[in-house]
């Protein structure tokens, strides 16, 4: 089934990216039937509300879907701060970065996060889960982050370990997280701030985002 | 007080609501409920509860997934919310405690997490230990709150194999106390051959014994009114 439509549909009323990924290998018995995987993106340099507008995004993507006579699953956007209901409880079944590199829009950066070509990882992500039998794009399985080293060496906290990502080796720490959630803390009760996103903007895939966006 | 047909309204508003896992129809119908003198328990266990009677057949007949059943419970507890306070407490004849929670070594809480909502719906006083829970936590919290039943939960056989200890070690202390255990390796064998007073059959959905007890609960209730 193909995906043009949809992804159309999206990219018109907002989406920066959408991509659609075989995500079968990645799910969990209690998702199982839904293998593939609407990552959208949205780019946080150009809209504020990126939240409210990915919940949009992905509102239209489910009515799409339902109106098919399909199943889907919606991991919003910021599925880790949503825990007062049940159906919170399975998203943490599932990533975003999944979805991205699945539907190859994006690797997993030595930072931690997906790095599109274009974006760099100023993108913000949500994702659809579906059992429609969408024309899966070509996933990215390995990091194209090469020699670069620039968020090893500018992460203040020093929580970035330099590691390549690779779909193979699942589980792999890339980013010590109680470091960076040290750091946070502190800034936190400093400046109010929680996050420094040094790792964002030395990125020199994030820096080409932003000149793109100035320019067009 | 609404007049039947409305009642009626009210009730199916309710039901679909759950059905559809519609949490805003839930709300509406939970306050029209209020607002018009239906009586909160029936609005409950006739509207809610029966919806979720109607999730659980879907679920085996696979219709629904797990995701599915999880909206569906959102939906029933966005009903539940504004119900609750005006609930009168039900006396099922059933009064009781519950120590409920997921066996030591076992993170999968979701099917335990139903049970508890449904015991919580019917009334009953629920502690809830939550999953990876250490195995004398039982033995104690059972003695602390002197509860009537404990239930068990396990997703896993490696983690199963607590529960046979934890059954031994309470009827030690207590031997007055029920003892129901669940989850996908369990069987009713391994209950009987445990100690267990009973089981939770079926239990990769955990809800459908679940549903069964509520509707054990409602049925107790009937009579209960039949015999008044």
């Amino acid at each position: 089934m193909n995906a043009d439509l949809l992804k159309q549909h999206l990219k018109r009323e907002g989406a920066t990216l959408v991509g659609i990924g075989d995500i079968s290998e990645a799910l969990s018995s209690e998702i199982m039937h839904l293998n593939r995987g609407i990552a959208i993106a949205v780019n946080r340099n150009l809209n504020r509300g990126t939240v409210e507008i990915l919940s949009r995004l992905q509102g239209l993507a489910v009515s799409w879907l339902s109106v098919r006579g399909f199943r889907n699953l919606s991991i919003p956007p910021d599925s880790d701060r949503q825990k007062d209901k049940l159906i919170t409880k399975l998203y943490k079944l599932f990533c975003h970065k999944t979805a991205a590199t699945c539907s190859g829009l994006g690797w997993v950066g030595k930072n931690g996060l997906v790095i599109n070509r274009e974006y760099g990882s100023k993108l913000s992500w949500a994702t659809v889960l579906t059992n429609a039998p969408l024309l899966p794009d070509r996933p990215i399985r390995e990091s194209e982050c090469g020699d670069c080293d620039l968020c090893v060496r500018h992460c203040p906290s020093g929580a970035v370990t330099g590691h390549h990502w690779s779909v193979r080796e699942h589980g792999k720490k890339l980013v010590a997280y109680e470091k960076c959630a040290a750091l946070k803390n502190v800034r936190q009760s400093i400046e109010g701030k929680p996050n420094c996103g040094f790792c964002v903007t030395v990125c020199p895939y994030s820096r080409n985002g932003k000149k793109k966006a100035a320019n067009s | 007080m609404a007049d039947e047909a409305r009642k009626k309204e009210i009730l199916e508003k309710l039901r679909n609501g759950v059905i559809q896992y519609d949490e805003d129809a839930c709300r509406e119908g939970a306050n029209e409920a209020v607002a018009e003198g239906l009586d909160a328990n029936e609005a409950i266990f006739d509207g809610l509860v029966s919806g979720m009677e109607e999730v659980g057949r879907l679920f085996e007949a696979q219709e629904y997934f797990v995701p599915e059943i999880l909206m569906c419970a959102d939906a029933l507890y966005a009903g539940l919310d504004i119900l609750k306070p005006h609930c009168k407490q039900m006396d099922l004849g059933v009064k009781g405690s519950v120590v409920i929670g997921t066996v030591e070594g076992d993170v999968h809480d979701i099917g335990k997490n139903l049970v508890k909502m449904m015991f919580d719906v019917a009334g009953f006083h629920v502690y809830d230990l939550g999953r990876d829970v250490p195995l004398d936590k039982f033995v104690d919290e059972q003695l602390k709150t002197d509860s009537e039943l404990v239930c068990l939960s396990a997703m896993m056989t490696t983690s199963m194999v607590g529960m046979p200890k934890v059954i031994e070690k309470i009827k030690a202390k207590n031997p007055n106390c029920m003892i129901m255990i669940g989850g996908a390796p369990t069987s009713k064998d391994l209950a009987d051959k445990w100690g267990a007073d009973g089981y939770a059959e079926d239990a990769s959905n955990a809800l459908k014994e679940a549903i069964k007890m509520v509707a054990f609960l409602k049925k107790l209730r009937d009579e209960k009114a039949a015999k008044q």
